[in-house]
C-alpha cells in the first residue's frame, strides 16, 4: 500500500503550541510518528552559568507559564535541601495550598482546550471562566496571574492571612459546586463520549513499560503519584489518587476533572490542619555558598517532575536539569498515535496534556 | 477607544515562549476579557489574518515559521509582539539557544511588555494594532 | 565504563519493576572537579556516590577557541547518572566517561529512553549505541551545536570572563 507522510505542526489549530510528529501513513492508519521538538528550545539549562543561584529560580519558574509555581517550588525546595535549610512550617503550608491551586488552574486550562479540540467550543469557555476565579485568588494573593515569583530559597515571599484562607477554601468550594454541571458533561455527554471513548487505550503493562506518569499513568490503572510518597507536607493529608481504568482518552479526562475536586478538598484538609498562626515566620535568610547534588521530585498537574541541581560552592550552579512530565510522557504518545487513525490523532495527542515548552525548556 | 473600521483577524504563533504569554493571549479570547466582543478572531490559516501575534522569542528553529506566516499573510498586515522575550528574548535573552525579539525576523508594529503581559495590555496592544493597521492601508489606498 | 556490567544492572532495575526516571548527563569541568561529593541531604539518594574525582589531564586553558571548532566536543569527561524510580525509593547508577566513549543504549530494557537518549547525543555528543527508536539528529536543531559539549561550554565561560553579565 501506499505511504504517505503527513507532517503535524508546528502550527496546527488544536496545538496551543508548536510540536511535530511525522505521521507516516497507510491509507488513513498512522503507522509511525516521529517527533521533532526544539521550536522551544531555548537551553534555560545553560542559564546557570550566568545566571546566580539566587536568582536562577525566576528562570526556573519561566520554564513554563502554566506550572510556574511548581517549578519555582520545586527549584527552591532542593535548593533548601542541598543547603540544608530548614523552612518554618507556615511556609510549607502555603506552597502546599499554592501547589493544589496550580493543579486546579492547570487541569481546567486542559480542558478547555481538550474540549477546543474535540470540538466543544463552548465548554472551553465555561472552563476558562472558572479558572479565571482561581487566578484571580492567585493574584490576590502573590500579585501574578501567572508568574507569581513567590517562592524563594528558604520560604515564601507573602503570607496569606488566616481569613483569608478560610475565605479561599469557600470561594473554592463554591467554585466546585459549579463546577459539577461542567464535570458531568465531560463525563456523560453521548457525543464526547462517542469521540472519546474507547480511543487512544493505553494497557496499564504498556503504561508501565513506556514509563507513563501523571494522570496518563493513573487513567490506565497505576496507582502512582509523587504526594504518595508524602513529601512536602502530604503525609498530613488524606490523599489517595484518583485513579480509572479504561486508559482511553475518556479516562483521561476524566481523571482530570475528578482531580479538580480532589483537589479542592485537599486544599481545604491544609487549611483546617495548619496551624493558625498568623504572622508565624514564612522564611528564613539563606546564606552561603551551595554545595552539594540533589535529585528532587514533585507532582506537577501533568505529572512527576524530577529535577537534579548540582553545586559545586560557587555562586553558579554546576548543572541544573528538569525532567518535566510530558518529556516522560512523549513516549506513550508516539505510542499511542501508532495505528490509530489519522482523525483521532489531535484527540489523542490533546489528552495526553502535552506541555512542549516544559519538554524542551 | 477609537472606532474600528474593521474588524481584525489574529493570527497566533507561539515562538519560543514559555506558556505565560500564550495562555494570556488565550485568556483574551475567553468570556472574562472576550476581544471578540472587538470582531477580533483568532485564526488558524495566515491567509485569513490582519494581526500576527507572537509571544516568545526567535530560535534556531522556528525563525523560518515566523518568516514564513508572515509572508504568507497579506498586505497591510501588523505584527504584534506579546511579552518580554518577544520584543527582545527577555529573561532567555543569554540562552544559547535564543536569538532574540521578534524584530530580528520581521518588523514589528506594536511592543507589549511584560512577563507576563497582562491581557489588558495584550488587548491594549491589539487595539494599537489596529490602529497601525489603518494607517497602513491609508498608506497603500 | 563496563557495558556488560552495566547492562546486567539495568536488567535487575527492569526485572524489579523500577521505571525509569530520568537520565541526566553532566559536563564535567576541570575547574569545578574539586566539589565533588558531598550529596544532598535527601534521605532518598542514589544507592552510589558520585564516582569520585574527575581524572586529571584536563585541556590547558585558553583552548577553549581552538577546541570550539572540533563538533564533538574535545576531550573532557561526562558524567552520566541513570536515575530510576519505585514509589519513594529512587536510585542512580552513576558512570564517569570520557568524551569520545560509546554509551550502550538501555532502550531495550526501557522502552522510554530513547528520548532522552536522543537528547543526549545531539546535546552533550555523546555516542549512544543502540538506540530503540533512532531520530538520527532531528530531536532538537540548536544554533550552537552540540551546546553541553565541553568545548561549547568552555566558549560560552570564557565570552562570559571577557563581558562579565552585571546582576541586575
Ligand atoms: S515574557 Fe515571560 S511569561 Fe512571556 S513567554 Fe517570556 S518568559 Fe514567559
Amino acid at each position: 500500500m501506499k505511504r504517505t507522510t503527513i507532517p503535524f505542526g508546528p502550527q496546527h489549530p488544536v496545538l496551543p503550541e508548536p510540536l511535530v510528529l511525522d505521521l507516516i501513513l497507510e491509507d488513513e492508519k498512522v503507522i509511525d510518528a516521529i517527533p521533532t521538538i526544539g521550536y522551544i528550545h531555548r537551553g534555560l539549562e545553560a542559564l546557570v552559568e550566568s545566571v546566580e543561584y539566587t536568582e536562577f529560580g525566576y528562570v526556573v519558574e519561566r520554564i513554563c507559564g502554566i506550572c510556574s509555581f511548581m517549578h519555582g517550588m520545586g527549584y527552591a525546595v532542593a535548593m533548601e535541601e542541598i543547603m540544608a535549610v530548614e523552612v518554618p512550617e507556615r511556609a510549607r503550608w502555603l506552597r502546599l495550598i499554592w501547589a493544589e491551586m496550580s493543579r486546579i488552574h492547570s487541569h481546567l486550562l486542559w480542558l478547555g482546550l481538550g474540549a477546543d479540540a474535540f470540538g466543544f467550543e463552548n465548554l472551553f469557555m465555561h472552563c476558562w471562566r472558572t479558572r479565571e476565579e482561581v487566578l484571580d485568588i492567585f493574584e490576590k494573593t502573590t500579585g501574578g496571574r501567572i508568574i507569581f515569583s513567590v517562592n524563594r530559597i528558604g520560604g515564601v515571599r507573602r503570607d496569606i492571612s488566616d481569613t483569608e484562607l478560610a475565605a479561599i477554601v469557600t470561594k473554592l468550594q463554591q467554585l466546585g459546586a459549579s463546577f459539577t454541571e461542567t464535570a458531568r458533561i465531560f463525563e456523560t455527554d453521548p457525543s464526547i463520549r462517542h469521540r472519546l471513548s474507547g480511543v487512544g487505550i493505553l494497557s496499564r503493562e504498556d503504561a508501565h513499560a513506556v514509563d507513563a506518569v501523571g494522570p496518563m499513568a493513573r487513567a490506565s490503572g497505576i496507582r502512582m503519584d509523587t504526594r504518595l510518597t508524602g513529601t512536602h507536607l502530604y503525609d498530613r493529608l488524606d490523599f489517595e489518587p484518583v485513579l480509572e481504568t479504561a486508559g482511553d482518552c475518556l479516562a483521561r479526562v476524566v481523571v482530570r476533572v475528578r482531580e479538580i475536586s480532589q483537589s479542592i478538598d485537599l486544599i481545604r484538609q491544609a487549611v483546617d490542619r495548619m496551624p493558625k498562626a498568623e504572622g508565624a515566620p514564612i522564611e528564613v535568610k539563606v546564606r552561603g555558598l551551595p554545595t552539594g547534588e540533589v535529585f528532587e521530585r514533585l507532582e506537577q498537574p501533568r505529572g512527576e517532575v524530577v529535577y537534579y541541581i548540582k553545586a559545586n560552592g560557587t555562586k553558579y550552579l554546576e548543572r541544573f536539569r528538569a525532567r518535566t512530565p510530558t518529556f516522560a510522557n512523549i513516549p506513550a504518545m508516539i505510542k499511542l498515535v501508532k495505528g490509530c487513525d489519522l482523525a483521532d490523532v489531535p484527540n489523542i495527542i490533546m489528552t495526553i496534556d502535552p506541555c512542549i515548552s516544559c519538554t524542551e525548556r | 477607544m477609537s472606532f474600528f473600521s474593521r474588524s481584525p483577524w489574529i493570527l497566533h504563533y507561539d515562538g519560543s515562549s514559555c506558556n505565560g504569554c500564550d495562555i494570556e493571549v488565550l485568556a483574551c479570547l475567553t468570556p472574562l476579557y472576550d476581544v471578540e466582543r472587538f470582531g477580533v478572531i483568532n485564526t488558524g490559516n495566515p491567509k485569513h489574518a490582519d494581526i500576527l501575534l507572537v509571544t516568545g522569542s526567535v530560535n534556531e528553529r522556528n525563525i523560518e515559521i515566523v518568516r514564513n506566516l508572515y509572508r504568507q499573510m497579506p498586505d497591510p498586515k501588523v505584527v504584534v509582539a506579546v511579552g518580554a522575550c518577544a520584543c527582545s528574548g527577555g529573561i532567555f535573552a543569554r540562552a544559547y539557544n535564543v536569538q532574540g525579539g521578534i524584530d530580528k525576523v520581521i518588523p514589528v508594529d506594536v511592543y507589549v511588555p511584560g512577563c507576563a503581559a497582562r491581557p489588558e495590555s495584550i488587548i491594549d496592544g491589539v487595539v494599537q494594532g489596529i490602529a497601525a493597521l489603518e494607517a497602513k492601508q491609508r498608506m497603500t489606498a | 565504563m563496563d557495558g556488560t556490567a552495566f547492562l546486567a544492572r539495568v536488567e535487575q532495575y527492569h526485572r524489579d519493576g523500577w521505571r525509569l526516571a530520568l537520565i541526566n548527563v553532566t559536563t564535567v569541568l576541570p575547574a569545578a572537579s574539586a566539589a565533588h561529593g558531598a550529596p544532598g541531604a535527601h534521605g532518598a539518594h542514589g544507592a552510589e556516590a558520585p564516582a569520585g574525582e574527575a581524572p586529571a589531564g584536563e585541556a590547558p586553558a585558553g583552548e577553549a577557541a581552538a577546541v570550539a571548532a572540533l563538533p564533538m566536543g574535545g576531550p573532557g569527561v561526562f558524567e552520566i547518572a541513570w536515575g530510576f524510580a519505585r514509589d519513594r525509593e529512587f536510585e542512580t547508577i552513576r558512570e564517569q566517561i570520557e568524551a569520545g566513549t560509546t554509551v550502550p543504549s538501555i532502550s531495550e530494557f526501557f522502552g522510554a529512553a530513547f528520548l532522552y537518549e536522543n537528547e543526549i547525543r545531539e546535546l552533550f555528543g555523546i555516542n549512544v549505541t543502540g538506540i530503540g527508536v533512532d531520530l538520527k539528529g532531528q530531536l532538537y536543531k540548536t544554533s550552537t551545536r552540540v551546546p553541553f559539549s565541553h568545548a561549547a561550554v568552555k566558549a560560552r565561560l570564557a565570552a562570559l570572563a571577557a563581558a562579565p553579565v552585571k546582576p541586575s
